[in-house]
């Protein structure tokens, strides 16, 4: 029993946050309908910038948080203005084409620049304490950050999204770029602002991310796989979807515990026999994959 | 006979083009006889393996507009098809490779079956998931030797053993890579101006119309995923024979699916001759950039940002790629 509950809930506490990084994802793709492949080498950065400037300045790595989060919003501007722009002019082909250009184009720089040991934080306010519910579920106090700080984006974003001017504005833009042209929305100015959330909200995850995770600059293909997944869930352009997507494929990250749990339950040896830890995140891309052939629009998809 | 002779039929391409590609297939012919480096010969063999690579994705993502980012699951099923069967069996390549073949290809139908309903982004990263978990599957499966590959001995067998495609010296990988090369050049030219590939063209500008107008489209996208499948398989075949050291990670890894889609994109995606330049362009820059300023420098990872560059402005300039730069100037010189 143990082992379920304990399955549950850290799959449901990792999946906030895997929810959290595919914000950005869905924001991006809703806004302008292009699928960026360099999320995860935001999510990276965003690691890297928490980790090293918590070590050069001796500060905890939680007061990073701001400094990822300014780091994450200039550099998808820049991304915007300095690329993306003259990518939407082109095909669909190109498009995917270049922010996988991007992506090469930040990891190497990234290892580059820091080289690919992997690197991990050591002391910090969170760093190794836990608390223990009972009934053997011990929550991870960097998870459980990673948990409430997804909570907190998300109610921001849907603030920004549905109670200010300019949200509206982005919404305008996303449902029709050409009408909302006409009512003197600078579109273009909203695909900057998108562009920055979006990375913003990644880089802040991977501040986050990083109290519990090791980071190298092979990182991030893992994560826009996910949030590929979490993304396809939710529907493509939804940011409830986005969240409640996030904690499905949480829950299906922590497989290996549930099989473990019903090997356990039921006796069977043909179960013990097959370990599932290899195929922790098989599970994620097949769900996709279904996902994908079953319901392409998700399941709160607004978007054909 | 009337079909043979299309496999022949260039008269529709400009001579000028023409004679370039006679200029640089007379160049390859002759290029073992000069004495390059073995880093120079086995560059060109890569460009070779690529250009064909590249040759099977522009079929079914140049001409038909469907763009994949996994077909090096089927790199990967073709090399350990033949890598598996010469461990195992002592199989000659000949053999495995025709097999290797038939295997993507059943594979391909099942996957094509289901994505093709997709498009566009959908489509892409439906793609990407498919090869993903095939490569984890890849990488636990013992009989295929996990995580850490195949590696067919150095001593397996004489060196000139041309059924199990053995040999120390380059020279012989090149001159089979470049037979190959030679045939998938006049397929492509063949498959341009068939039937299938006119409803394919016509897939791309328009999928309604095209179903109005009677044509099975999935039925059309299916055929010819299994085209640029054969191409990508038999040529992993021939990369577990090359290189003879197989792993899940260099054979059937994203960044491999990225790059077969580089060539063709790079070069012009739906022209004959598009990945033949994409991959003339990028692949002796990858490996040139690499031992120079990777190897030499200790700069690790600065080639592969100057690749991500270029990769970066040529998506966002011109979309077309070096082969929509040369239809511009064409153009304009003509009006």
């Amino acid at each position: 029993m143990e082992i379920l509950v304990g399955s549950l809930v850290a799959g449901l506490l990792i999946g906030m946050l895997f929810a959290l990084i595919a914000l950005g994802l869905t924001i991006i793709f809703g806004m302008m309908d292009i699928v960026n492949f360099a999320h995860g080498e935001f999510l990276m950065l965003g690691m890297y910038t928490a980790l090293l400037t918590s070590q050069a300045s001796g500060l905890d790595p939680l007061l990073m948080i701001p400094v990822a989060g300014a780091v994450g919003y200039a550099l998808g501007v820049a991304c915007y203005y300095g690329f993306v722009k003259f990518l939407l002019r082109g095909p669909m082909v190109a498009q995917l084409l270049g922010t996988f250009g991007l992506m090469l184009f930040l990891r190497n720089l990234a290892l580059l620049l820091f080289g690919s040991e992997d690197r991990t934080i050591h002391s910090g306010v969170l760093v190794n304490r836990a608390f223990d519910l009972g009934m053997g579920v011990v929550v991870p106090a960097t998870k459980l950050a990673g948990a409430v700080m997804a909570v907190i984006s998300f109610a921001a974003v849907w603030l920004l999204m549905h109670r200010t001017r300019t949200g509206k504005a982005m919404v305008a833009t996303a449902l029709n770029r050409q009408g909302a042209r006409y009512m003197g929305i600078s579109t273009e100015r909203m695909n900057g602002l998108a562009w920055g959330i979006g990375a913003a909200t990644v880089t802040i995850a991977g501040a986050l991310l990083v109290n519990f995770w090791s980071v190298t600059p092979y990182v991030g293909l893992l994560f826009t796989m996910i949030a590929f997944a979490i993304v396809a869930l939710g529907g493509f352009g939804s940011v409830p979807g986005a969240f409640f997507a996030g904690l499905i494929v949480g829950l299906i990250t922590e497989i290996p515990g549930f099989w473990d749990f019903f090997t356990y339950l039921t006796g069977s040896s043909w179960m013990a026999g097959i370990s599932m830890t290899p195929f922790k995140y098989t599970w994620v891309y097949l769900a996709y994959f279904l996902i994908m052939l079953i319901r392409p629009r998700g399941l709160f998809g607004w978007k054909n | 006979m009337e079909k043979l002779k299309n496999f022949f039929d260039f008269r529709d391409l400009p001579r000028l083009d023409l004679g370039i590609a006679a200029a640089v297939g007379l160049a390859l012919l002759v290029f073992p006889f000069f004495p390059f480096s073995s880093f120079a010969m086995s560059t060109v063999i890569q460009f070779l393996m690529f250009s064909l690579y590249g040759m099977g994705w522009n079929t079914i993502g140049g001409y038909g507009g469907q763009v994949d980012l996994g077909l090096a699951q089927y790199l990967g099923i073709g090399a350990y098809a033949t890598a598996v069967s010469m461990i195992r069996w002592n199989t000659p390549f000949w053999v495995s490779m025709p097999v290797g073949v038939l295997i993507a290809i059943a594979w391909c139908s099942v996957i094509g079956y289901s994505v093709f309903r997709l498009k566009g982004h959908y489509f892409a990263i439906a793609t990407i998931a498919t090869s993903l978990v095939l490569k984890d599957i890849f990488e636990v499966w013992r009989f295929v030797g996990a995580a850490r590959g195949l590696e067919i001995p150095a001593t397996r067998f004489s060196s000139p053993d041309f059924l199990h495609l053995f040999f120390t010296q380059d020279d012989t990988y090149y001159y089979i890579i470049l037979a190959f090369f030679f045939i998938g050049i006049l397929y492509v030219n063949w498959f341009r101006k068939s039937r299938l590939g006119f409803q394919l063209r016509s897939i791309k500008d328009n999928e309604e119309v095209a179903r109005s107008l009677g044509i099975n489209v999935q039925w059309a996208k299916i055929k010819t995923y299994a085209v640029a499948v054969t191409f990508v398989s038999a040529v992993g075949s021939f990369h577990a024979c090359y290189v003879k050291n197989i792993e899940p990670e260099d054979t059937m890894s994203l960044d491999i699916s990225i790059l077969i889609a580089l060539m063709a994109m790079l070069g012009g995606a739906g022209s004959l001759w598009g990945p033949l330049i994409g991959a003339g362009i990028l692949i002796p820059l990858k490996s040139y950039l690499k031992e120079w300023l990777g190897a030499r420098a200790g700069l690790v990872g600065i080639d592969l940002v100057i690749y991500g560059a270029i990769i970066m402005f040529i998506s966002a300039v011109e979309p077309r790629g070096v082969w929509g730069i040369v239809e511009r100037i064409r153009r304009r010189k003509r009006a």
